[in-house]
């Protein structure tokens, strides 16, 4: 029926000749795989500092790039146009996105490990700037380098908003800059004005005060909220519990929760280093002292008239209880607003929530002779360069770097996808200014005033602690201060066993 | 049937009827060995193999072993010894060691561990045995054995969130039916460290549960049927007959489910990190959830090494024990 070649390939090639290749191709293409799959590569054309602007942008077309980030808004967007980038520069990056412990564990195992299979790196400034910041390169010989393009705007601190360079960029040692602000989150108030105007009356019978929330409003305050919330609702009123904190399984987010309110009574700090770039041996803690006492016996106040769920609700599930209106307030990250207004899938949307600043310390409660404040804190994540990389891989990094962190990037994000810019120029555009009002199109924008104008300005904000072990310092803080709101131990006990273990873990018992 | 006017007579045929019936003449020799013996072997294709080839087609096997398991044994050793960083790895006279003896997460975390893996392994017992049972011999059995397996093919993670999502306080299925049966108050089973670890054993004792009952079903069929009825005939009531003539015949297969679970749970951290990440405080943070967290988070690679070569040690010390006993259970060889 069919005529076979006498010299086909298969008479040709045995049985075991046919194994030997399969399996020699089977390993070339494994290790081919391992090789090109993940790794960045690199092409160059040189240039001149008199060389165009466009030759400036290519010089590195045909190159690839990986970088890997948290699954924030700023990422999904730029990897839906990367395009553009690609485009500009005829460099392919590839856009990893996972979970922040996840990128935590990854770009650590990178960095340590003496490899660049990230070679850009999102760097959240605590979990993984604190304790990484040795391996990113240092950006500044390449802000100057008129080979390589440069953003008009320039990356100095006047480009951004107060703070955020030094949060995401400086660790440790003075002139060094490992990362550049690429997203924010802020800590403010979220709260249900409805719900407050609808029982301010029966509030105000019971604790002489109207119930309002505005930026003199303190910790106190809060408490006295939350008591009446829950008392309500326990009385079968058709009412939420008033408050609930971030206390479930991210450390870092706990930390950041215990030290607002720490630092809104008297300016308390973990330890007595430079708020910017911390230090890589802080010395003694201050847990264990009066103030830290009575803050977490404070702090306890409060856990015990929160909804019940407060120790299994971090920073995600507690935007959950408050979208499914079940809460009337909460201290939460600014970019969190685009979820809380959407109506779709938000209880607290269509006008019903109001933004404000962090609460306020409460003058009659500071131990240490500080003043009371707005105590806010930050995650601000940086984009950074892995060390480990060769120059022209660094160089190529810086390329992507500065146009992911551009006022045009940065404001397609919000407008988008709800990004929260960190360059100041975007607030200066005219349509950003007139969405900070109701009704707008960037719900975002809507905490820019109470986070921008006030959160983010000395003496509120709060950048540290900057140490490197920050992730086991998280962890202890988180697990010693959730034993206390258990009821396992008194506030004092806990403030000194973290102060047993903090000063053990740096070498200063 | 033998016919009296007939016999047969091997080496004449049929007395008196030889030549009715020709019988076929097998010579004793031959009819007394087994037939095996008869044949003539056919001559061997392969020639006879050398050590040194067999040993030449293990190698692939070997290396492959030792890259993946025998170097990094190794090389977890040499590191529980050191302080290990990049371009630094320097002795630090058994620290890593010493240092944990101190070390209350580490302490706590062990009996957490075996907190966990005791109630883990009880429920699973007790549960996947009786579903044994009942399945055994039902008209239902392969439906309902393959419908009780489908846990077990859910990643560990998965299972993690998708308990996750049961357990949450806002909107999961299981809280709120905890709550309407009064078994739980307005807190969340995660959200109190006295009943996160339960927690954590349900959303194991459903997963794994079904691998016990697997198991034991194989050990049912295999106790010998007529020491169940002879027990019956002498008037046994079935849960006599359970316990002295199945149970006893389970033991091995018992045994063998319990070491794989016990050591799958010495190793288990999957689902522990989506469901509480080892809180409240440090409720739920058994010791390879502490292990990870040095390892991976606060990257102490000594420390870590440390722990995993301990955890690594006393789970060996427990499987050989687990084995000696499974020997023990074993009938003597005449």
């Amino acid at each position: 029926m069919f005529s076979i070649p006498k010299n086909a390939a298969y008479q040709r090639i045995n049985r075991r000749k046919f194994l030997e290749l399969g399996g020699g191709a089977a390993t070339a293409l494994g290790a081919g795989g391992l090789t090109l799959g993940l790794g960045s590569t690199i092409t160059r054309s040189r240039v001149q500092a008199a060389s165009t602007d466009d030759a400036k942008w290519k010089q590195y077309a045909g190159s690839k790039l990986v970088f890997m980030s948290e699954n924030t808004p700023p990422s999904f967007a730029i990897r839906d146009n990367i395009k553009a980038f690609t485009d500009k520069t005829g460099i392919e990056v590839t856009i990893l996105t996972d979970d922040l412990p996840v990128v935590q564990q990854k770009v650590g195992i990178d960095l340590r490990g003496g490899k660049a299979d990230y070679v850009l790196n999102y760097v959240q400034d605590k979990p993984i700037g604190s304790p990484f910041a040795d391996f990113y390169a240092d950006m500044t010989p390449m802000f100057g380098d008129e080979t390589l393009p440069q953003d008009p705007e320039g990356y100095g601190d006047e480009a951004w908003f107060p703070n955020f360079l030094s949060a995401c960029g400086r660790f440790y040692q003075k002139g060094k800059i490992i990362a550049l602000p690429y997203d924010a989150a802020i800590a403010c108030t979220f709260y249900r004005q409805d719900l407050f105007e609808a029982n301010s009356k029966d509030f105000e019978a019971e604790y002489g005060y109207r119930l309002e929330f505005n930026k003199d409003s303190t910790w106190q305050n809060v408490i006295d909220m939350a008591a009446f919330f829950k008392k309500a609702k326990e009385a079968g009123k058709d009412v939420p519990y008033g408050y609930a904190q971030h206390q479930g399984s991210f450390a870092w987010t706990t930390q950041l929760d215990i030290q607002r309110f720490l630092f809104a009574n008297g300016r308390w700090m973990d330890w007595n280093i430079d708020d910017v770039y911390g230090s890589k041996e802080p010395g003694k803690t201050n847990w264990g002292d009066e103030s830290s006492i009575a803050m977490l016996g404070k702090f306890k106040e409060l856990a015990d008239v929160c909804h019940p769920d407060n120790l299994a609700n971090g920073t995600l599930e507690l935007n959950t209880v408050y979208q499914s209106g079940n809460i009337a307030m909460q201290t939460q990250y600014h970019e969190f607003a685009a979820s809380i207004e959407d109506e779709k899938t938000s209880r607290a949307a269509g006008g019903k929530t109001a933004y404000a600043p962090c609460p306020k310390g409460d003058p009659k409660w500071i131990k240490n002779g500080g003043e009371a404040v707005n105590g806010t804190n930050c995650g601000i994540g940086g984009i950074g360069i892995n060390g480990n990389a060769s120059d022209d891989l660094k160089r190529a990094a810086y390329i992507f770097a500065i146009w992911s962190v551009s006022q045009e990037n940065q404001y397609n994000v919000l407008k988008g996808l709800g990004g929260t810019p960190t360059r100041k120029s975007v607030l200066e555009r005219e349509d950003v200014k007139k969405a900070q009002q109701r009704p707008t199109h960037m719900p975002n924008a809507l905490t820019f005033d109470p986070v921008y104008n006030f959160g983010i300005k000395d003496p509120n904000f709060v950048l540290g602690p900057k140490i490197p072990n920050g992730n086991e310092y998280h962890s202890i803080l988180a697990a010693e201060v959730q034993k206390c709101l258990s009821n396992e131990q008194s506030p004092e006990e806990a403030a000194k066993s973290i102060q047993t273990q903090l000063d053990e873990l740096n070498g200063a018992g | 049937m033998s016919n009296s006017s007939t016999t047969i007579d091997r080496q004449k045929g049929f007395a008196g009827g030889a030549e009715l019936f020709r019988v076929r003449q097998i010579p004793d020799s031959v009819e007394s060995k087994p037939v095996s013996h008869v044949a003539a072997d056919p001559p061997s294709v392969n020639p006879a193999a050398s050590k040194a080839y067999y040993f030449w087609l293990m190698m692939p096997a070997i290396i492959v072993l030792a890259f993946i398991s025998i170097y990094p044994f190794f090389w977890m050793i040499y590191m529980s010894l050191h302080d290990v960083d990049i371009g630094k790895v320097e002795w630090n006279n058994f620290e890593n060691f010493t240092k944990l003896a101190s070390d209350t997460r580490f302490l706590m975390g062990w009996w957490l561990l075996i907190q966990y893996s005791v109630m883990c392994l009880t429920l699973q017992l007790i549960i996947g045995v009786f579903l044994a049972v009942a399945l055994n011999g039902s008209r239902w059995e392969k439906v309902l054995v393959t419908t009780l397996l489908m846990p077990m093919m859910v990643a560990p993670l998965v299972a993690g969130m998708v308990w996750y999502f049961l357990y949450n306080g806002t909107f999961g299925w299981y809280h709120w039916l905890f709550q309407s049966l009064g078994i739980l108050g307005a807190k969340s089973i995660l959200a109190s460290a006295d009943t996160a670890m339960l927690g954590l054993v349900l959303v194991d004792v459903w997963q794994w549960t079904p691998l016990i009952t697997l198991i034991t079903l194989a050990g049912l069929k295999r106790v010998p049927q007529d020491q169940l009825e002879a027990n019956m005939v002498d008037g046994a009531s079935p849960l006599r007959n359970f316990v002295s003539v199945t149970l006893p015949n389970l033991y091995p297969v018992l045994l063998i489910a319990i070491m794989l679970r016990f050591m799958d749970n010495f190793r288990f951290i999957d689902s522990i990190l989506v469901l509480t990440g080892g809180g409240p405080g440090n409720a739920t943070k058994i010791l390879p959830v502490y292990l990870f967290e040095v390892s991976f988070k606060f990257f102490k690679l000594g420390r870590g090494a440390a722990i995993a070569l301990i955890l690594l040690i006393v789970t060996i010390i427990l499987g050989m024990l687990l084995v000696r006993i499974f020997d023990r259970q074993q009938p003597k060889k005449a």
